[in-house]
């Protein structure tokens, strides 16, 4: 899957210069021409990045930045920041608020596309045929820290993972260990003595087998300038102290690119199946509705004609389950899908009180799923 | 402050000129006022704070045209909208009016600007109001004039 890249501003050229960059490139853009749209496009498609203009009329990027560093669920979209004004007291405001990069205008295309590969890995088109990494792949993590409790903690919290933690001290070994085994991501601690994190991330840059491998900096969550650092230089992404081992995993999936979909859709029985997990959460639904799309439009070209969205293990309906089910049935409207719901009968009544799940038919069980598509059982064992 | 203006904006020209468009530009010694009939865009940009101001950039229709054929990458033939050659316009006025904007604050004079606006017309001018500082710069690329016009006035407080 391709990476995803927001573009904002107001200028329709701007717009199209931007997407012009990156047109050899595997991406896809999508664009909004205010604040107001921007946020609606960065919550329905989740993009990889996000090129936001400073001066727009309805909503500015700065007030756009703001809201969506208050967002959990866009707060880790990194944004470059695009301004006309190269003022020092204008750059300091912005770098304040988070951005990744800014770059002011005139510009030209390639430094535009130098600064997102810095964040984003940008595979040229037709170069994507190489098989997506999955989640359940056993990827290499290394830890440079010179503590070794970190390590062992950070392996520790990802051991419901079939990834490999291993642990180094210092710049020198890191770098010995990444010359005999190429890791998929690193940590690195900031703390690292005579700015050792800063000197190992040069070099892994420099390096042609370990520039394109996703940094992260390990940071104690108080110590503001060095993340501010950090993010300046081209750190992937901050980890803050003490660790939030499901966020960890959810950045190392997104920088990865990982793919996820098979946690969630299968295709059995001729029919497309979406299960949702017990432990469903809003993050959990962004990474459903990344796949999605691709999921039931890959399905139909496949010649699948019904979808069943598993509901079963859900125990009570809120917001995000219910957006969730708008957008699956929707996408399942438009590509003339037949579609069932199973859930429980307390889910059901649930989404009676709303307008919009009001009307929602729910079954029992994967059998009742398959009577009301007009499946024989028979059929489907077949 | 009022005298670095044109240094400034000349500065301002040529790096939007170079870096988005590549295209050849020179200032010329004087402003002569051209009669002509065809029509021209103007982009304006204002910017308020310890300077106070507006700078109009305009072009006739054809350098217009030329100019946002090599901002948004198209064949000329391709521009049949209005919308388009405007919205050119407005952002390489943008870029201009930040970038000597950008030169006035790092020497003390803190302004934000607005957001661009267009005016198209033929034969039309421009004119300040008494209090107001008016400088005018003729620009030439190929066969055609730009004109870039700052009109300013200094607040009190600022340096």
């Amino acid at each position: 899957m391709g990476r995803k890249i927001l573009t904002v501003d107001d200028s329709k050229t701007i717009r199209m210069i931007v997407t012009r960059a990156f047109k050899d490139f595997d991406i896809d853009m999508h664009e909004a021409e205010n604040g107001v749209e921007g946020l609606a496009v960065a919550s329905r498609e989740n993009p990889d990045l996000i090129i936001l203009d400073y001066t727009m009329p309805i909503m500015d990027g700065f007030e756009m930045l703001t809201k969506l560093k208050s967002d959990p669920d866009l707060k880790s979209i990194p944004v470059i920041m695009l301004s006309a004004e190269a003022g020092r007291e204008n750059v300091m405001k912005i770098a304040k608020q988070g951005v990744r990069d800014y770059l002011i205008k005139p510009f030209k295309e390639d430094l535009i596309v130098e600064r997102v590969g810095r964040i984003i890995d940008l595979k040229p088109k037709g170069e994507t045929n190489e098989k997506a990494k999955r989640y359940d792949d056993p990827l290499k993590i290394l830890v440079v820290d010179d503590k070794p409790a970190i390590v062992d903690q950070i392996a520790a919290g990802l051991d419901d993972t079939p990834w490999k933690v291993e642990g180094t001290s210092s710049t020198g070994l890191a770098m010995d260990h990444c010359f005999k085994h190429i890791p998929d991501s690193i940590l690195i601690s900031v703390s690292l003595p005579e700015n050792g994190a800063f000197t190992l991330f040069q070099m892994l840059r420099a390096g042609n087998r370990t520039k394109s491998i996703p940094v992260f900096a390990l940071s104690v969550k108080t110590a503001a300038e060095e993340q501010a650092r950090a993010q300046q230089v081209g750190f992937t992404g901050i980890v803050t102290k003490p660790i939030d081992f499901e966020e960890v995993k959810v950045k190392i999936t997104r920088a990865l690119n990982l793919d996820t979909s098979y946690k969630y859709f299968t295709q059995k029985d001729g029919m497309l199946i979406m299960k949702l997990p017990s432990n469903f959460t809003p993050s959990i639904s962004n990474d459903i509705m990344l796949h999605l799309r691709n999921q039931v439009t890959s399905a139909v070209d496949s010649g699948l004609d019904k979808l069943i969205i598993d509901m079963s293990q859900i125990k009570t309906a809120d917001i995000t389950l219910i957006k969730l089910g708008l957008s699956s049935l929707q996408l399942s409207n438009e590509l003339a899908l037949k579609s069932s719901i199973i859930g429980s009968a307390a889910v059901s009544h649930e989404c009676k009180n709303y307008e919009e799940t009001k009307d929602w038919r729910f079954v029992a069980t994967y059998a009742d799923a398959l009577a009301a598509l007009g499946v024989s059982q028979t059929a489907a064992a077949a | 402050m009022i005298d670095d203006v044109e240094e400034l904006l000349k500065a301002a020209v040529h790096e939007v000129f170079n870096t988005m468009l590549g295209l050849p530009i020179q200032m010329e010694e004087q402003y002569v006022p051209v009669q002509s009939d065809e029509p021209s865009i103007a982009g304006a940009v204002g910017f308020i704070g310890d300077l106070t101001g507006v700078v109009y950039v305009y072009a006739p229709l054809t350098l217009a045209k030329a100019m946002t054929a090599k901002l948004a990458g198209m064949e000329l033939d391709e521009i049949d909208e209005d919308e388009i050659t405007n919205d050119s316009i407005g952002e390489l006025t943008n870029m201009i009016v930040g970038h000597f904007k950008s030169r006035l604050s790092d020497r003390g004079n803190s302004c934000v600007t607005t957001i661009p606006s267009i005016v198209r017309g033929t034969n039309f001018c421009i004119e300040p109001i008494s209090t107001a500082v008016r400088r005018v710069f003729s620009f030439r690329s190929g066969d055609n004039q730009l004109v870039a016009e700052v009109m300013l006035k200094q607040e009190e407080n600022s340096n």
